[in-house]
């Protein structure tokens, strides 16, 4: 009792069994999550998985079909938006067009009845966290991308809401300042400390920004897990492809000897891997390997006893600080290399038959 | 309060008055329709009981055959030349620009804001010194600059939603200006060429103030009839006419949305 | 040189239209500066006297009727088309927009004949709200509702408000929804996301409304005609009796001439404050 209390006062939001159908189509399907206080919680998925759906229920623009929320502690469920004190950013930021930088960001404390004076200090202080000091009265279509980005991301924080919620915020940004706002999150939310909620479809950026990732497919949890976790022990073969780059070996049977794990990928092809206590599950079951692409190398003297196979090289993607090359494995199908450098394009050319090593010790094992 | 009740209180105090405002729009056209079967001479509510013989006098009576068939004749020539000559200067428009196009466009848009008896008054003069004052010429003029603004407006709408890569994809494959025009453009302008000409033929059909200008007795068309009629006489005879008029328009617009999407049209589509 | 495929031959018919428009105003001009002989359609001598005769109060009072009328019809036209195009946008079902767009339109397409003799059973003296008051024995003695100025704006207005409710949803269509959600967000309540986010977006689409509905029934001509009954006269019943009643062609040039200007005018003034409006809401 007493710790599912502790549970509760420590999650900012939870939402419990929360579906939401749109006519017939389902969008969200039995949620089940809490959100820890003071957390960047990255909802990952495709396009149409129902992360913005869980988005706009949090904050209140949709109400769930079934199942509760609650944020604090208490249920919301039935509460209207404008009672939440959640801070939104959108991804069209949707700043009023018929206000300048001040009245933006000012909006949610006048709503709050705020005094003049707090006002324009709370405005300013949000303005200096966003380095914008000095814009107060710019017109929002006087201001590039990136500033109107950071005034979206003021006027929600301005308000100190309970939780801060971002539907892919960086979406609208060009690559580079993409990658330079990214960063600013990562210190905004250490000076804040605001719990937030981040939408994306974008793997790079989930990885980078979140203290727990939620990979959702198709409305429903796919896996619950701190980024590195995720990268190294995906929950399943979705996960496993969603989440970088990974190549995904032929169904293979698993069989334990003495000291070695054999994965017998066709008839004649087998690689072997020393045991690990992890692997006894998978003895005599078909299996699915994935190997990324970082865990392949190039065969030469200093990798023996590592699983090697014979490919053909097909293709080289140059790109600057390493090279992929799409090889041709046979019966292991088309497998994609990440070699650093630029080197390997002359040492084996389009067409050339190469040995490669696969680390399999690292490789995720999942059933077929 | 319940946040869900606020919300009920909300939307019965936003849709009780839209109702009452709709009804508002709406009771002319019923009350025509109720007193169309009304058996008497006199207008009285509610009607004594059903009758047709005001449909049967209004589909015969000679003013508004004539009427009808003088409408016919001027709106189909009328908003087809519009169609025309509305569609080559939005091209025009929309694909160059030229020394005096404001100015040309300025002109052609001015009937919208011209008062029609201005317009009619002009063109009654202009027939007068033609010598086509008895002409259906004169009011096919003037129909043709009242209703172009509005399929200048269609036409230029679709072009501004062709792609224009589809051109010049078109002429990249060999498509000589012409053959593109033929080929790629026109069918895709066929939709707001189709909805330009509707809205112009209705236009036309209904138009009063500068036809009654424009016209005389024996090119006048059925609502310069029916202003006539309206003066002279008060039985329903009117009443049936218009009911006739309000049930066509109505099952128009209908079939308008269901076909063409007038809210696209409109461009009153949330997104 | 660019090559321009069609564009005399596209050019050409525009240029006639535009010629014959130009031609017709131009002896509306002609004519307004001609004098009068009874008995006679053409006109005389040159003569200032056809400007000077407005200047008499009885049409100087027609003028100002006119622009009254037309006020009072664009400020009601403006408040009851706004909730009818607010709910034609944001009604959440299909059928109810559909029902919505063709109980709106319709009277637009009926023609001003139709719709002036609706009115005339509406409000006469025997006619629908009459009846229906003396019926629910609300009042002894009809009202007189025919043959006045209320008459000929309670017709204007409905006559007016298809154009206005196009004109105010194509705006509200395009508020961007997610502006009204980040108010809600930042904790306004509906009536607050309505006043400060919506009806500010929406503005450029009121200002266009009452211009065009303003200009457009400054220049009406069969409602105040046959609702008016002679009773009440806008300039366009002055023209109308001048130049086809009198025959008195020059004066009924003069007159089209005045409200030509007039309803130009009244665009020309309010337009430029339109277009800064929309500079201000626009987001780009």
């Amino acid at each position: 009792m007493r710790t599912e209390q502790q549970d509760r006062a420590a999650s900012a939001v939870e939402l419990r069994r929360v579906s939401k159908s749109f006519g017939p189509v389902v969008a969200v399907q039995e949620f089940d999550l809490a959100i820890r206080r003071g957390e960047v919680l990255t909802l990952l998925g495709p396009s149409g998985c129902g992360k913005t759906t869980i988005l706009n229920m949090i904050a209140g623009f949709e109400v769930p079909s079934s199942g509760e929320i609650r944020i604090d502690g208490k249920p919301v469920t039935a509460v209207p938006p404008y009672l939440r004190d959640t801070g939104m950013v959108f991804q069209s930021y949707a700043l009023f067009p018929h206000m300048d930088v001040f009245e933006n960001v000012a909006f949610g404390l006048k709503m709050r009845r705020l005094a003049k004076g707090a006002v324009a200090a709370e405005v300013a202080r949000a303005l200096e966290m966003v380095k914008l000091t000095g814009l107060e009265g710019r017109r929002v279509r006087q201001l590039s991308g990136g500033q109107q980005q950071r005034v979206a991301l003021a006027r929600a924080i301005v308000i100190r809401p309970k939780v801060l919620l971002l539907d892919e915020p960086l979406s609208a940004l060009d690559k580079n300042l993409r990658a330079e706002m990214q960063i600013e999150l990562k210190e905004l939310h250490a000076k804040t400390g605001l719990t937030t909620v981040f939408v994306t479809h974008d793997q790079g950026e989930a990885l980078s920004l979140s203290d727990r990732i939620v990979v959702m497919n198709r409305g429903e949890i796919q896996q619950v897990s701190a980024p590195i976790e995720l990268y190294r022990h995906p929950a399943n073969g979705f996960v496993a492809s969603f989440v970088g780059e990974i190549n995904r070996l032929p169904p293979a049977r698993c069989t334990l000897t003495g000291g070695d794990a054999v994965f017998e990928l066709a008839p004649g092809l087998s690689l072997a891997v020393p045991r690990r206590p992890e692997l006894a599950v998978w003895d005599g079951r078909r299996v699915n390997l994935f190997v990324r692409p970082e865990q392949m190398a190039i065969a030469d003297a200093s990798s023996p006893g590592q699983a090697c196979v014979k490919v053909r090289v097909v293709t080289h993607v140059y790109q600057g600080t390493h090279t992929l090359l799409r090889v041709d494995g046979g019966a292991l199908g088309l497998l994609q290399l990440r070699i650093p450098g630029s080197e390997v394009i002359e040492r084996a050319p389009v067409g050339s038959e190469i040995e490669v090593t696969l680390d399999l010790a690292q490789a995720v094992v999942l059933a077929d | 309060m319940s946040p869900i009740f606020a919300a009920r209180l909300r939307a019965a105090l936003f849709w009780g008055p839209v109702g009452l405002i709709l009804l508002y729009m709406t009771i002319p056209a019923l009350v025509v329709v109720m007193t169309s079967f009304s058996p008497s001479e006199l207008l009285e509510f509610p009607p004594a009981g059903l009758s047709l013989r005001w449909y049967a006098r209004a589909l015969s009576y000679p003013d508004f055959r004539n009427g009808f068939a003088n409408g016919l004749i001027v709106t189909t020539f009328a908003s087809t030349a519009a169609l025309a000559v509305g569609s080559a200067f939005a091209y025009l428009v929309d694909r160059y620009s030229f020394r005096g196009r404001a100015a040309l466009e300025a002109v052609l848009s001015s009937p919208l804001i011209v008062p029609h008896f201005t317009t009619g008054f002009g063109f009654l003069l202009l027939g007068a010194e033609l010598g086509l004052t008895r002409s259906y010429a004169i009011v096919i003029a003037a129909h043709v600059l009242l209703v172009l603004p509005f399929v200048v407006r269609s036409v230029y709408v679709s072009l501004k939603n062709i792609d224009p890569r589809l051109e010049r994809a078109a002429a990249n494959l060999g498509a000589s200006p012409g053959r593109v025009l033929a080929r790629v453009t026109l069918p895709l302008l066929l939709p707001g060429m189709a909805g330009g000409w509707l809205i112009a033929a209705i236009l036309s059909l209904t138009e009063f103030t500068a036809s009654l200008y424009v016209t005389e007795a024996r090119t006048q068309t059925l609502p310069v009839a029916m202003y006539g009629y309206i003066r002279e006489y008060s039985d329903p005879t009117i009443a049936a006419i218009s009911a006739l008029l309000i049930i066509a328009t109505t099952l128009l617009m209908l079939l308008a949305n269901r076909y063409l999407g007038l809210r696209r049209i409109l461009a009153i589509d949330a997104h | 040189m660019r090559q321009r495929p069609f564009f005399l031959a596209f050019l050409l018919p525009a240029l006639l239209a535009a010629g014959l428009f130009l031609a017709a105003l131009a002896l509306v001009l002609q004519y307004s500066f001609r004098s009068f002989i009874p008995g006679s359609l053409d006109p005389g001598a040159f003569t200032l006297e056809n400007f000077a005769r407005l200047w008499r109060p009885i049409y100087l009072w027609v003028l100002l009727d006119t622009f009254t009328i037309s006020l009072l019809t664009t400020v009601f036209t403006l408040l009851l088309s706004y909730p009818v195009a607010y709910a034609l946008v944001r009604a959440r079902r299909d059928w109810v927009r559909t029902l919505l767009v063709v109980l709106a339109l319709t009277p637009l397409f009926t023609g001003e004949i139709v719709r002036t003799y609706a009115w005339i059973l509406v409000l006469g003296s025997d006619g629908f709200v009459n009846s229906l008051l003396e019926g629910l024995g609300v009042i002894a003695a009809p009202l007189a509702m025919l043959y006045t100025r209320f008459g000929v704006v309670v017709a204007l207005v409905q006559f007016s408000m298809p154009v206005m409710i196009v004109l105010l949803a194509t705006a509200i269509s395009h508020v961007d929804n997610d502006c009204e959600r980040a108010a809600a967000n930042l904790g306004a309540r509906p009536a607050t996301v309505f006043w400060r986010v919506t009806l500010p977006l929406t503005m450029p689409g009121i200002v266009s409304g009452v211009i065009v509905i303003f200009a457009w029934t400054m220049s009406a001509f069969s409602t105040p005609q046959l609702i008016g009954g002679g009773k009440v006269l806008m300039i366009s019943n002055l023209v109308y009796l001048q130049g086809l009643s009198s025959f008195n062609f020059p004066f009924a040039a003069a007159l089209s001439l005045v409200a030509l200007v007039l309803a130009v005018g009244s665009l020309a003034l309010l337009q430029p404050a339109a277009k800064r409006l929309e500079a201000k809401v626009s987001p780009r």
